[in-house]
């Protein structure tokens, strides 16, 4: 490894020693918020670095490349965990959070996410999704005091290791069918006469399984809701967001260099992308927890990015991305809001508690309603775009039964999204008043907010920015 | 071709984002709640001074009398277009006018009135946008924009049955657009895949070839996001529950409004995309607006609910201009719209009187009310006023359209003509009935028994003057319509 290559590794450096730097110094200094704050100013440098600093090479050890789309994502995933712990700061303090571990694992994560999205190998790709799904674990099950928090972090160490096994295996097939890790040099052993295709199209398919479990696609979702429900609001924002974005972005250029190789595939992706639309909306729809409810619509968003990652081409790629970043920012900001309710006794979660809230605390109420309206993708929000940016690349590529059933499950979505909205807003019970909210509360939400409103009505510039780093083909 | 209408100031754009203006000012003053009502109701009276003077401005102009049009999102081809022709000049002045006497109706408003009043004036913007768009993906996204704020308005300050209402007032109409946008975006993929020039401009698209199995599609999609909101029957069952649920202004914008935007859609977007699959559609849309007619109007006979009997009514009037736009001539076109104007008029002026008169009485059941004439005779004589005209009394508004769409329909098909005369009988029967349990015979306890006040006759008198006005001199309304209307019937409209 050369100076050139830690000169162009220099954002996840900043994250990853950083982080390493505040756990080792945290030990011997016990502290909460200044640490906390130290990773929020470490986050932001590594965003500013991956956004000036140029690098001279474009790939590093052959597993990470440098490319202006991988920097793209190394910023979003900064900001992402910079934003996560400052949303987590009066949280971490409520629930009497180590300081220095919080925020060092926070933090890791961020790099993890950031190298999966840089990934030029599958290696690389191991070793990405690996690091922040290890830091996952600990962080799902961070309220140690607590039985569901504890049968989350469970849950998903068992899923998640079950997944890497299949990660690891496909890994395996696909490089003895064409005996690389690069990318696309490990395409090769897919070649439509080539002998090794039945073994290469195997490794794929195990490779799918894997990144089924991990994004929740039906039918690997089921850790999902409990996941959420137990894992602290900070952690599972980071999760819904960064953990499954990041996997979405490696996967664009893996399927671009994919290309026509695996028609196979095609009828598993599309029967995945449709049972996610559908199986996900069915489970949403009698939810009465609000962290459960946006798990399954998780899942249901997971079956529109699939959707539009299938439809493939610059179109399909554009969307992809920003329906990642739309999807990420209202996620973010309605766990954002969950957070700001929280109290040592727990977070408000059911629709019981909320009720007649939205004229106690409104500026919060309307946020998260203004999230869950994006989400569903009403205009004038940001996930209108979104949808639109879908829909348009499905047509586009033909897929006009995929893009049927889209439409009909963002009809029905609508219904459990507008559930929430209802209880806060138009149910009358002096409800009894929550936490008021701090100010890097209100910062990371307005900042949502904005983004929300501003993305949903003038997404120009950022269409403009994705176009501009897509991975050639 | 770039209309040569260029205004310096842009006076389209003014007119759609005053009202949104307003809104931020209500909730950044939301404490106060005198000063809320009042920044509403002078918004609403500042953009209707400001769509007055354009209409005056533009007596006798021709083509597009005002236009606007600039890059936006440009990745995908979308323009801010606004163009506005005699139709849509005539439906923002009738919005204008409806969400003065809506506010007014509204002045005394308890509950939370700054977030009141600013939903009211977001719808403003929507309905405005609504008629305004010529890029159908800023159409659509005004459309949608009239959705939320009504969700809201009927879910929070409605009647009992609310959130029932609003969830299906929201679901019907998602239905109907979602199906729109789907087939906006497919039209646009096959004018880019022809042309190249991917733009959702509506005269770009127009030139799209079609297959005639494409273009049924297409404009099945378009025309199910139309007929609910007008709505058509069967497409009609979330009419009667948001308009009864609704606050009073609430209802005058659902009546007023809401329902003539799913005729401009038909005659603006959906026929002149489309020409060949509307014409092929037409005979159908004529038996729904005929079965419409009866049936709201045997529906209408029953029902013992003041709001009720009305929203049962407003889908037989859009049975009316439906079957006026069926028949496809000039003649009828222009009462199809006349009515529609009139409508809105006379069934904003019939709420608000439902409103005033459950202030006093406390109830709306047909059941009981009664003798108000003796109690409070210069609302009654209003209402009085009103109900005539909705059941079509010649040199009342109402009659003037229909009149006008029923010669047309002769026209295309005296059957079609004759059919539709009868259902005016049937106006009259429930109508009548309303008044006569209203107004006439035994007084049953009242709330209050005050006539009048300032504040409603300065609602009242200028909503029953045009009642009269457009009744017994139509002709400048007409005027403003025959240019835009023979363009639309002959080329789809103007480049």
């Amino acid at each position: 490894m050369t100076l050139s290559d830690l000169h162009a590794l220099l954002p996840q450096l900043i994250l990853a020693l950083g982080a390493t730097g505040i756990l080792m110094v945290g030990a011997w200094w016990p502290s909460r918020a200044p640490w906390v704050l130290t990773g929020v100013a470490l986050s932001f440098c590594a965003a500013i670095s991956a956004g000036i600093v140029l690098p001279t090479v474009t790939e590093v050890g052959g597993m990470f490349g440098v490319t202006p789309y991988a920097r793209f994502f190394t910023i979003l995933w900064s900001i992402l965990t910079g934003l996560t712990l400052l949303l987590s700061l009066r949280y971490a303090k409520v629930h009497r959070f180590a300081g220095a571990e919080y925020t060092a694992l926070v933090l890791f994560a961020g790099a993890g996410m950031s190298l999966l999205s840089a990934a030029s190998s599958l290696v690389g790709l191991f070793l990405g999704l690996e690091t922040f799904t290890l830091v996952l674990y600990i962080l799902i099950a961070f309220n140690r005091g607590e039985a569901i928090g504890a049968e989350a972090g469970l849950k998903y160490l068992v899923m998640g290791a079950v997944a890497t096994g299949f990660l690891a295996f496909g890994i395996a097939l696909i490089y003895a069918s064409s005996g690389s890790f690069h990318l696309p040099e490990a395409m090769h052993g897919l070649q439509i006469d080539g002998q090794m295709r039945p073994l290469g199209l195997l490794g794929w398919a195990m490779l799918l399984v894997a990144i089924g479990f991990k994004v929740s696609l039906v039918p690997f979702h089921l850790w999902t809701p409990d996941v959420y429900q137990g894992a602290p609001a900070p952690v599972t924002g980071l999760l819904a967001t960064g953990a499954k974005g990041a996997m979405f972005a490696a996967l664009i250029p893996l399927f671009a260099a994919l290309g026509t190789l695996t028609l196979e595939l095609n009828a598993v992706l599309a029967a995945l992308a449709m049972l996610s639309m559908v199986g996900g909306t069915l489970a949403a729809l009698p939810q009465r927890n609000l962290k459960r409810m946006l798990a399954y619509s998780s899942v249901v968003h997971m079956g529109y990015l699939l959707l539009g990652l299938m439809s493939g081409g610059p179109d399909g790629q554009r969307a992809v991305i920003f329906y990642l970043i739309v999807y990420g920012i209202a996620t973010l900001g309605a766990f954002g809001v969950i957070t700001s309710f929280a109290q040592a006794d727990g977070e408000p979660q059911d629709y019981e508690t909320f009720r007649g809230l939205g004229y106690r605390h409104p500026r919060r109420c309307s946020a998260l309603s203004a999230f869950l309206l994006s989400l569903a993708g009403i205009p004038p929000l940001a996930g209108f775009f979104g949808k639109f940016g879908i829909f348009h690349a499905a047509l586009k590529s033909n897929h006009h039964l995929l893009a049927l059933v889209g439409i009909l499950a963002a009809l029905v979505s609508v219904s459990y999204y507008l559930r929430p909205i209802i209880v806060l807003f138009m149910q009358e019970r002096p409800a009894q008043r929550l936490r008021p909210g701090c100010t890097h509360e209100f910062a990371v939400l307005t900042v949502c907010f904005s983004l929300v409103l501003y993305l949903g009505l003038y997404p120009g510039p950022l269409l403009e920015l994705i176009s501009q780093i897509l991975p050639s083909p | 071709m770039t209309p040569d209408v260029a205004t310096p100031f842009p006076l389209l754009s003014l007119l759609l984002w005053l009202p949104l203006g307003g809104t931020l000012l209500c909730l950044l003053l939301r404490h106060s709640s005198n000063l809320c009502r009042w920044i509403s109701l002078l918004t609403t009276l500042t953009v209707l001074v400001v769509a007055l003077g354009m209409a005056v401005s533009s007596i006798g102009g021709s083509g597009w009398l005002f236009y606007e049009d600039a890059a936006w999102i440009e990745p995908f081809g979308i323009r801010y277009t606004l163009g506005m022709d005699g139709i849509s000049l005539l439906l923002v002045l009738l919005t204008a006018l409806l969400q003065v006497a809506a506010i007014l109706i509204s002045w005394r408003q308890k509950q939370r009135p700054a977030l009141f009043y600013a939903l009211v004036l977001v719808m403003e913007t929507g309905i405005i946008g609504v008629f305004l768009s010529l890029d159908l993906i800023l159409f659509y996204l005004f459309w949608e924009l009239m959705l939320i704020p009504m969700f809201f308005l009927i879910g929070v300050w409605g009647h009992e049955n609310r959130v029932y209402a609003a969830v299906k007032f929201f679901f019907f109409t998602l239905a109907g657009s979602l199906f729109l946008l789907l087939a906006i975006i497919w039209l646009y993929l096959l004018h880019g895949g022809q042309t190249g020039d991917y733009s959702f401009a509506l005269d770009a698209l127009r030139q799209t070839v079609l297959t005639p199995g494409q273009e049924m599609i297409l404009y099945i999609g378009f025309m199910l996001a139309f007929i609910v909101k007008v709505p058509l029957f069967p497409f009609h069952t979330w009419l009667p529950d948001a308009h009864t649920e609704a606050p009073p202004a609430g209802s005058v914008d659902l009546a007023g409004l809401l329902l003539k935007t799913g005729v401009y859609g038909m005659i603006r977007f959906a026929f002149p995309l489309f020409p060949a699959a509307a014409q092929k559609s037409l005979p159908f849309l004529a038996i729904l607006a005929l079965v419409g007619i009866f049936y709201a109007a045997w529906i209408a006979y029953v029902q013992t609910d003041m709001k009720r009997v009305i929203a049962y009514s407003s889908v037989a009037h859009l049975g009316f201009v439906i079957l006026g736009l069926a028949a496809w001539n000039q003649l009828a076109w222009e009462g199809s719209l006349l009515l529609m104007i009139n409508h809105g008029i006379t069934t904003g002026g019939l709420f608000v009187m439902i409103a005033m008169i459950q202030d006093r009485s406390g109830t709306r059941e047909l059941g009981k009310l009664g003798g108000l004439w003796t109690v409070f005779p210069n609302l009654s004589a209003f209402f009085l006023l009103f109900c005539l005209s909705s059941l079509g009394l010649p040199g009342l508004a109402n009659f003037a359209g229909e009149i006008l769409v029923l010669l047309g329909a002769f026209k295309a098909d005296p059957l079609w003509g004759g059919m539709a005369v009868a259902g005016v009988v049937f106006s009259a029967a429930y109508m009548l009935r309303v008044v006569q349990s209203a107004l006439w015979g035994e007084s049953k306890k009242l709330a209050r028994n005050d006539d009048l006040a300032v504040r409603e006759w300065l609602i009242l008198v200028p909503l029953a003057a045009l009642v009269v006005l457009l009744g017994v001199y139509p002709a400048p309304v007409l005027e403003f319509l025959r240019e835009p209307v023979s363009l639309l019937l002959e080329t789809g409209g103007m480049p």
